[in-house]
């Protein structure tokens, strides 16, 4: 039952950092229990009361389900220090998401563009993920849903923990939109700063690319640019003020070679090259497309789809060329026919 | 006695003014030398122009007769002068006035004094137009130069013509030029029933310039596109048709001042001379060149040796090709249009619908990689040609070539006032062109799916340029990528 010893080990609510490096000494979960059962680790005594707690219980009274490290995508999975297990709430979304993240003491600029780029990402059909904290990463969640698109949060909290506490209805709005609430720490994990910066490293690992909006020179967004560089994820930065505190951050990303957003359509454009283009292109109508249909019975030529559909032979290249960008349809020896 | 008549010697397409010296020397045996760095067929000019004197009722010189072709470092070749050799001897023995040296001359002469046409005639009316002389050729080759404007061509059909011709007391006899050397009737799409998809593609070739590959089974009818071709290009202008004619002179090729552009379909088993041009003696233009301002097509390229489509490689990127020889080089024009045909496995029936393929998969690989990698890259669009059925046979025949040329050339005018064809865009062009969010999303999403390099970037956008251009859109949308893509993917 390795499972639920982890579940009990990660619900001591321990530094990420010492859980890490206590599986590595005791080689797992159930050693490492055993260790600090017997005195030969030494905890606080907040953490020994944990001991008696039943985490599976806990969980499922905070409506949280378990994701355990192999369970992950394989992005964040993958990544040396990613976390034993998760606490989830909602559905995870197999797509890569599109980071979006920033300073809680926004300026109405920054706030503007989070919402807008939010509500572009999830309108190509893309997930946004940020940490729901005031500021840029809530504006970021707004637009996400805005845009009717999938949201995930990062806490630095238990995921039963309404913090900041204006931003609840903003987590259950998330859920219902089919998104998720995702944390490390067991249910009723309080929003302590040291929670915080590991945090950072699991929203730029269910990321591919990660916007910083605003960001201060000493603030949480550029930790999690800093991590998603090293993770290998294309980071981008919105480019400001160069007085303006909450801009310096981002305009020092760019000096050291972020790649800059000037637009909604600058963004989408970057996003192409790093995930492909959009699964949801703007204007593409899922399965009443008559062509699909028609490529739906077994492979046609484009000769034979001009003529069946009744279009001129540019018109029938065009859609079947972006159909295939999408990766709805595939070309070979110039017979065409559905993924 | 001395005296000086003008000719004309060609260096690749280029002709230069060459100066016939002869002097008449007393001594009492007689010689004929000449001198110049002549070729074999220069040094035998001296029977030749000795008979044709003797047969044309003029006395045949006596003493010491030395001919110097001036520059001395230029090769000459041929016996293109046979006539200004004959006039000036006869200038130079005093059987005629000197003003009978005022012209340009060019001419093989027979044994019994007829004058013969040669290679060049429209070049050395070029020359003489700009030294303000008349110019003197076979009769044939007279209706041919007479193209010239502002030229001022005598045709002669002897020796005895081509001194009245050259004393001006005689005006000349012009043939125009034999109906064999006019182009074969080009062929017009509205004979191709069907082929929606490959018409659309050969339209989109036509107005950007961008070299084609076809690819289909046998009989689909890749042939028959490819020689349309021409029908739905803009016509020649003046000046292009000229150059034209010039490249096909060096070539001993006449085209009677036609506007089509050339059509040129040299087989898969031609040398690599008589590709790229080269050859023995006084370099020849090959087919790259004869195609030049027109159409090489190439069918079968899978059957090509990989010898001549390197050789190929040059030309193709540069425009122009240029052949070393032994203390000069020669350059030809070769701006064309490639268009080439493939069956796509040896048998030609793979993915046909009625027809098996036969072919091994070894077979088929080492099939493709005859034409692979950098060569396949050549072509800004390929597009496959799928066998008619029953249905399209019988049908409707589709757009003439005129229709077809109506949109081609509104297309070309946009690129003319934009400065350059479509084909020929740099990279920095492409860049300044103004893209649609949906066309740059588009072709950022296909550097991954093609594995677009840096030159397959830059071909997409061209060819989605000319879309856009067919479409009379100044600035380039998803539509045009999404179809210039669709003309990038392998066969």
């Amino acid at each position: 039952m390795t499972g639920s010893d982890r579940l009990r080990l990660a619900s001591l609510g321990l530094h990420p950092d010492r859980v890490r490096k206590l599986l590595v000494d005791w080689g797992n979960a159930r050693a490492v229990l055993r260790a600090v059962e017997r005195g030969q680790v030494e905890v606080s005594a907040a953490v020994r009361d944990r001991l008696d707690v039943d985490a599976a219980a806990a969980a499922r009274a905070a409506g949280a389900s378990v994701l355990l490290r192999e369970e992950l995508p394989d992005a964040l999975a993958s990544l040396p220090d990613a976390p034993d297990l998760l606490y989830l709430r909602g559905v995870l979304s197999s797509l890569p998401g599109v980071a979006i993240v920033g300073s809680r003491r926004a300026t109405s600029y920054g706030l503007r563009l989070a919402r807008l780029f939010g509500r572009a990402v999830a309108e190509a059909g893309w997930p946004v993920v940020s940490g729901l904290a005031r500021g840029i990463d809530g504006a970021a969640h707004i637009g996400c849903l805005d845009g009717g698109g999938v949201g995930l949060a990062v806490l630095g909290c238990g995921v039963d923990v309404a913090y900041p506490p204006e931003h609840r209805d903003l987590a259950t709005r998330l859920l219902d939109g089919g998104g998720a609430v995702l944390s490390e720490y067991a249910p009723g994990a309080r929003p302590e700063s040291w929670r915080f910066p590991p945090r950072n490293r699991i929203i730029s690992g269910l990321s591919s690319v990660v916007v910083v909006v605003e960001a201060s020179v000493k603030g949480g967004a550029l930790i999690t640019a800093g991590r998603a560089l090293e993770q290998g994820r294309l980071v981008l930065a919105v480019p400001g003020d160069v007085n303006r505190d909450t801009s310096r951050g981002c305009n020092l990303l760019i000096r050291d070679g972020a790649h800059p957003v000037l637009d909604v359509d600058d963004l989408l454009t970057s996003l192409t090259f790093v995930l492909g283009l959009p699964p949801h292109p703007a204007g593409a109508g899922d399965g009443d497309d008559p062509l699909l249909q028609l490529v739906a019975g077994g492979g046609m030529t484009l000769e034979a789809l001009a003529i069946a559909l009744g279009c001129s032979a540019s018109e029938t290249i065009r859609r079947v060329s972006i159909l295939e960008a999408t990766g709805a349809v595939s070309t070979e020896g110039g017979v065409v026919s559905a993924r | 006695m001395f005296a000086s008549v003008s000719s004309t010697a060609l260096v690749g397409v280029d002709t230069r003014p060459v100066q016939v010296e002869v002097h008449a020397g007393q001594s009492t045996k007689s010689s004929f030398s000449i001198v110049g760095l002549p070729d074999t067929a220069v040094r035998e000019a001296r029977e030749r122009v000795l008979s044709a004197l003797a047969s044309s009722g003029f006395k045949v010189p006596e003493g010491r007769i030395t001919v110097n072709l001036s520059p001395a470092d230029l090769p000459k070749a041929g016996s293109a002068y046979d006539l200004p050799i004959a006039l000036a001897t006869l200038v130079a023995t005093g059987q005629v006035g000197a003003a009978a040296t005022r012209v340009v001359a060019l001419g093989e002469l027979a044994l019994n004094g007829a004058v013969r046409s040669v290679r060049g005639g429209l070049g050395a009316a070029m020359v003489a137009r700009r030294m303000s002389l008349p110019c003197i050729l076979a009769p044939d080759a007279a209706g041919e130069a007479g193209r010239v404007p502002d030229s001022d061509v005598r045709g002669a059909a002897d020796l005895v013509e081509a001194v009245g011709v050259a004393r001006g007391t005689c005006p000349g006899t012009v043939l125009e030029p034999s109906p064999v050397t006019r182009p074969d009737r080009i062929a017009d799409l509205a004979d191709v029933r069907g082929q929606v998809v490959a018409r659309r593609a050969l339209e989109v070739a036509a107005a950007g310039g961008h070299h084609l590959l076809m690819s289909g089974p046998p009989g689909a009818g890749k042939t028959m596109l490819a020689a349309a071709l021409p029908s739905v290009l803009p016509p020649l202008t003046e000046e292009e048709a000229l150059e034209v004619a010039l490249v096909w002179g060096a070539a001993g090729l006449a085209r009677a001042g036609s506007h089509i552009p050339p059509f040129r379909s040299p087989h898969h088993t031609a040398t690599v001379a008589a590709m790229v041009g080269g050859g023995s003696g006084l370099p020849s233009p090959g087919e790259v060149s004869t195609a030049h301002r027109g159409v090489l097509f190439i069918d079968e390229l899978g059957e090509v040796p990989s010898r001549l489509l390197n050789a190929l490689r040059q030309p193709i990127e540069d425009g122009h090709i240029t052949i070393a020889r032994r203390g000069h080089s020669v350059r030809f024009p070769s701006a064309f249009q490639l268009v080439a045909a493939t069956n796509p496995c040896p048998c030609g029936f793979e993915n046909d619908r009625l027809v098996g393929c036969r072919c091994t998969e070894t077979a088929k690989e080492r099939y493709r990689s005859r034409f692979s990698g950098p060569f396949l890259d050549r072509f800004d669009m390929r597009v496959r040609v799928e066998r008619l059925d029953l249905d399209a046979m019988t049908g409707p025949p589709g757009e003439s070539s005129a229709e077809v040329k109506e949109r081609v050339l509104a297309a070309r005018t946009i690129q003319v006032e934009r400065g350059r064809l479509n084909r020929l865009l740099a990279r920095r062009d492409l860049d300044r062109q103004s893209y649609t969010a949906g066309a740059t999303r588009l072709l950022a999403s296909a550097v991954d799916r093609f594995q677009l390099t840096a030159r397959g970037w830059d071909r997409v956008r061209r060819v989605a340029r000319t879309v856009s251009d067919l479409a009379g859109r100044d600035d380039i949308d998803q539509d045009a990528v999404a179809e210039a893509l669709a003309y990038r993917k392998t066969l």
